[in-house]
């Protein structure tokens, strides 16, 4: 409570967070309700169209609503980023803190396959992964049709959205697992944790119950930190075509789909961008808040 | 009757950067139920490493029980597997720490870390627990306890937490409370007043207690027996009266020499022991304190002393005896 007071005065960071919440987690949840067209019907009687009545955002090359399918596109990237953020926060959570505690040849493996993770290039380490996971990821969900007698799963897409999950989170968890670990290490200095031993409680006990809720803070800052980092990284993949792929909506696919038309009609390229921009621009700040607000030299 | 608690040649060992430090070598007493013993000696002496030896607490590495034997209640302590151990802490054997300030955990709620103990030893549900820590706070003695037990740490004072503190040691009743310092962070008049506490609650429920400090006027009042230890070793022993009365290890008698009286006149400078206590990476080959000594002999130099007989109950460790006029 006392936090979010804290937060809560730091009036930009607050209207970061509502402009994330509406215009990214709402519009995400209800995109269907939200968007006037169908994000992939195609009107071939007004095509690339500037903003109108009928159209806000006007319309792509292949004549779909530019407005529908930003609405449609803030559904990817909201999935995409809990989904992505979760998974290497929940990963890097648990390696960090016991890597953290435990020490020993535990710490060792944790930190030497993390620093291999780091030395790679991220962005071309997950172009790697998307590259080589969808092929097999394909193969395994068409076997799994023929065995179960399902049909369309494979061509639907969702293998789309696995693969970036994946991508996403193996590039994420060593940075919140180093975090994490930094925390712990200091934490479990601390004579209650001493304390606790001394009361019989377990070590996994101790690790869960008793350092980790003293090591949340920066993870609070680094997951909102993050959540920007996976739209960002989503728009890329997709702008790349490993990510999503057409004709489902990413922002990040818009640009590149337009790419094609940015000298004539440029509003096709510069609104998915900005909308981009707009919302990593947001999560930097509402970080920033956090930070501030959970830092204890400014209380 | 065997003793409770039986401490026979314990040593612990940390291996440092600079070499194997020797911090407790070689240590022995016993401790009878309800029985109130107390551990004197100066800083790095090895008094906080024995309590920590005692519960396994020691970090390992560095730190590590080289040899000796640990036997309660017919257990060996030091025989137990990790989980056996588990059981014992808290349990049997409970401890309070040096700082209360540090040693509750901030993001959980007095309630959380008083049924700490109550649920894993004595298999309470939350609300048995919640009801039982009331109870315990009751006990030591802070006001409106239904309201404060959902309290965080922080709203506590010290020594508030420190009673909160022995609270949680003794929530599962056990046999022997490890006292570390508990009242070095504290404030005199609080002092006074948890050391009380601490008594009357362990008479109450004769618990035996090991009170370690190095404020010799805490232990007066508080303590049946005492015991001094230098670098790592036990030098003297006694019932506490006794050894007040009577001090024959050199150490003992310079060490209640420096202890500033107010019912005596004011010297110029207080008494001072001169020099370090020794390295205990490569301890001296004799008696620990001999460079130190204002009675040393040659044999000092050359052969470390045994705990030895003065009369019954009375040990120590030295090969002269000062009352018979040497010094």
């Amino acid at each position: 409570m006392m936090l979010w007071r804290r937060f809560a005065s730091n009036r930009f960071a607050l209207v970061c967070m509502i402009v994330i919440v509406l215009g990214l987690y709402v519009t995400g949840i209800f995109a269907p309700l939200l968007s006037p067209y169908v994000p992939t019907a195609q009107n071939l009687d007004a095509v690339a169209q500037g903003p109108s009545i009928a159209h806000w955002l006007g319309t792509d090359e292949l004549g779909r609503d530019l407005l529908s399918r930003i609405i449609w596109g803030a559904r990817t990237a909201a999935i995409v980023s809990i989904v992505a953020v979760s998974l290497s926060t929940i990963i890097g959570v648990v390696l960090g803190a016991l890597s953290g505690y435990l020490g020993g040849w535990f710490d060792t493996l944790i930190m030497r396959v993390s620093d291999i993770l780091f030395a790679f290039p991220s962005l071309l380490f997950v172009i790697f992964i998307a590259a080589t996971v969808k092929p097999s990821a394909v193969r395994f969900v068409e076997q799994m049709e023929i065995a179960w007698g399902m049909r369309g799963l494979a061509r639907s897409g969702i293998i789309d959205y696995f693969v970036v999950f994946t991508a996403l989170s193996v590039i994420a968890w060593p940075g919140m697992a180093r975090l994490i670990r930094g925390q712990v290490l200091s934490v479990k200095r601390m004579e209650y944790v001493a304390a606790a031993e001394s009361i019989g409680a377990s070590t996994y006990r101790i690790i869960f119950r008793h350092v980790l809720p003293n090591c949340l803070s920066p993870v609070l800052v680094a997951v909102s930190m993050g959540l920007g980092g996976a739209v960002m990284s989503e728009s890329v993949l997709s702008y790349l075509g490993v990510g999503i792929q057409p004709p489902n909506a990413s922002w990040g696919a818009m640009i590149w789909e337009n790419s094609g038309e940015w000298r004539l009609h440029p509003h096709l390229i510069f609104i998915p961008g900005a909308v981009v921009a707009i919302v990593i621009f947001c999560f930097n700040f509402i970080g920033d808040g956090l930070n501030d607000a959970l830092n204890p030299r400014n209380r | 009757m065997a003793p409770l608690l039986s401490v026979r040649d314990l040593k612990t060992y940390f291996r440092t950067p600079d070499g194997v430090v020797h911090a407790v070598d070689g240590v022995s007493f016993d401790l009878a139920a309800g029985e109130r013993l107390g551990i004197v000696g100066e800083s790095g002496c090895g008094k906080s490493v024995t309590a920590l030896s005692l519960m396994r607490l020691i970090p390992q590495p560095p730190g590590r029980i080289v040899g000796g034997e640990v036997t309660f209640d017919g257990m060996d302590l030091l025989a137990l597997d990790e989980e056996e151990v588990r059981s014992v802490r808290g349990n049997k054997i409970a401890m309070i720490f040096q700082d209360p300030m540090t040693s509750l955990n901030p993001v959980l709620t007095i309630r959380r870390q008083l049924s700490e103990g109550l649920e894993l030893h004595k298999g309470m549900s939350r609300s048995q627990a919640r009801r039982h820590s009331i109870e315990l706070l009751r006990m030591v003695g802070i006001p409106s306890p239904e309201s404060r037990v959902d309290d965080y740490p922080h709203q506590f004072s010290g020594g508030m937490r420190q009673r909160v503190m022995i609270a949680m040691a003794l929530s599962c009743d056990p046999q022997v409370l490890l006292a570390d310092e508990p009242t070095t962070a504290l404030d005199v008049t609080i002092q006074a007043q948890i050391l009380d506490l601490v008594k009357r609650l362990c008479v109450e429920r004769r618990t035996a207690v090991i009170l370690i400090t190095h404020d010799l006027g805490v232990l007066a009042g508080m303590t049946d027996r005492l015991a001094v230890m230098y670098a790592g070793r036990i030098v003297e022993t006694a019932p506490t009266a006794e050894l007040y009365e009577n001090p024959k290890h050199p150490y003992t008698i310079a060490l209640m020499k420096s202890v500033p009286r107010l019912d005596e006149e004011r010297r110029e400078k207080l008494f001072v022991i001169d020099g370090l206590p020794p390295d205990l990476i490569d301890p001296p080959k004799g008696c620990r304190f001999a460079p130190r000594c204002f009675a040393v002999i040659d044999k000092c130099w050359e052969e470390m002393p045994e705990l030895m007989r003065v009369t019954e109950g009375h040990n120590a460790a030295c090969w002269v005896d000062v009352s018979k006029g040497r010094s």
